[in-house]
């Protein structure tokens, strides 16, 4: 008897619901994944996923990241991440510097003042973890930075939500997810102008300011689209990540209440549970790239000119990098293998830092928050989006 | 050997700091020094993880 053939469809509600097991047989039986009718490979090895991470001259992201762009070759936005170097290097240099450990430390204060807000208006009898609180602050935060007013910063996630939800078996972008994007853009497009008109000490402002280098030698600004990209981005990627991170933390820890203890019992051990949590079950699942050469890994050999899927998620369950790689434990050992769940290599997150410091500053408050809970687990429901995981919706009961 | 940062991807992390703080250091203004730049038998084995866990991959050996 043959084993049946590992199917990996990133787009069935099987995948969303739980991608580990295929994962798992994708590592052991298809290292090199290749998917003839949609005509795409996937790797799920943690040598393979980190090798191509570092691989940007072999895999591109110039062409987009995810299947249907890769495909079709024309990206919607210029967006860093959608970029290889020099592009790239150029564009991420513009804000990176406002994203280092030590700059966000400026954004401490903002985060703890919202997280508070919305937990004291929080009912323990009647809470969900992402409606009422991981969905809300994230949002708020970034928004904030990048300078788009108070009364449209929640506004910023619904489109998110709208852009990047996928019915199953759906691969292209639906027409209402296009419509959420030309609503972001228009709207970003329009606060570009009055910060053109009226700068502030926010980041849109620092874009309309910057210049960047030219192939020609002469440095330009950036226009009205490339500012737009870089501000959907920053909602996007800044928001909906923590969002998700701290719905399946609820879940995860409901399952693992000893780890919960753990915490309960020493808070010094949050940045290592942050750290666990993205590499156990993280939001970002894959990121696709475009083969600009014949590449070579540990599966065999991906021809030129591919769309090919770096499941991060699956690397980061990898039993060959991470000893008992499906148990969620804080205190692991963090230096067997990198942790790629905030990616590797050039396009490595660039809100890492935030994305720490807003996920350890709710564990905290969730900890005194909700010390004993349960999950009221039928009323889980999961996100279905292009790849990001997590829940929409995590109804807890406080115990007391 | 030597070891070697590349100044257009280092994002001021920190991480290799973390690791071997004799040869890392990021100052105040967020601007990461390099205090030893030799690779000797003492360092080397911190460096090599230094240079695996940087997010960025901004650091290498050159020869």
């Amino acid at each position: 008897m043959t084993k049946p053939k590992v199917v990996f469809d990133p787009f069935s509600a099987e995948y969303f619901e739980n991608p580990f097991d295929i994962y798992r047989r994708m590592r052991e039986d298809a290292p090199l994944y290749y998917d003839e009718k949609e005509d795409f490979y996937a790797l799920t090895r943690h040598e393979d996923v980190a090798a191509a991470f570092k691989d940007f001259e072999g895999f591109s992201s110039a062409r987009g990241c995810d299947l249907a762009m890769v495909r079709k070759g024309d990206v919607p936005q210029r967006s860093i991440i959608f970029m290889d170097p020099p592009d790239h290097r150029h564009m991420r240099s513009l804000l990176n510097k406002a994203f280092t450990p030590r700059a966000i430390q400026s954004q401490k204060e903002t985060v703890i003042e919202l997280i508070d807000k919305y937990l004291s208006e929080a009912d323990p009898d009647n809470f969900d973890v992402v409606q009422d609180f991981s969905g809300p602050f994230p949002v708020e935060v970034i928004t904030r930075m990048a300078g788009v007013p108070e009364e449209y910063r929640q506004q910023v996630r619904h489109w998110i939500d709208t852009s990047l939800h996928h019915e199953p078996g759906q691969i292209e972008i639906s027409e209402t997810a296009m419509q959420a994007n030309i609503d972001t853009a228009m709207y970003y497009f329009t606060l570009i102008q009055q910060r053109r008109e009226d700068p502030q000490d926010d980041m849109i402002s620092r874009l309309i300011a910057a210049e960047i280098p030219t192939e020609e030698g002469p440095t330009r600004q950036l226009d009205d689209i490339e500012i737009t990209g870089f501000a959907t981005l920053l909602g996007g990627a800044g928001a909906e990540t923590v969002t998700k991170l701290l719905g399946t933390a609820a879940v995860t820890f409901a399952r693992n209440p000893e780890q919960w203890q753990k915490l309960l019992d020493d808070r010094g051990k949050i940045p290592a549970a942050v750290e666990e949590l993205l590499r156990y079950e993280g939001p970002v699942q894959y990121n696709v790239r475009y083969t600009l050469k014949e590449v070579r890994v540990s599966g065999g050999v991906i021809p030129a000119g591919k769309p090919v899927f770096l499941c991060g998620a699956a690397a980061n369950r990898d039993s060959e990098a991470f000893t008992d790689a499906d148990v969620f434990d804080i205190d692991r050992d963090r230096s067997e293998a990198q942790n790629l769940g905030l990616g590797y290599g050039i396009h490595s997150c660039l809100g890492a830092a935030l994305a720490r410091m807003e996920s350890a500053i709710a564990l905290d408050k969730l900890l005194d928050f909700m010390p004993r809970y349960e999950v009221i687990w039928d009323g889980l429901q999961r996100v279905n989006m292009q790849n990001v995981a997590g829940y929409h919706h995590v109804p807890v009961k406080v115990l007391r | 050997m030597k070891i070697d940062v590349d100044w257009g991807l280092c994002e001021s992390n920190g991480v290799c700091m973390g690791i071997i703080p004799e040869v890392f250091q990021l100052g105040d203004d967020d601007m990461l020094t390099v205090l030893q730049t030799e690779v000797t038998p003492e360092n080397e084995a911190d460096l090599r993880e230094a240079v695996r866990q940087c997010p960025r991959q901004a650091i290498s050996f050159i020869e």
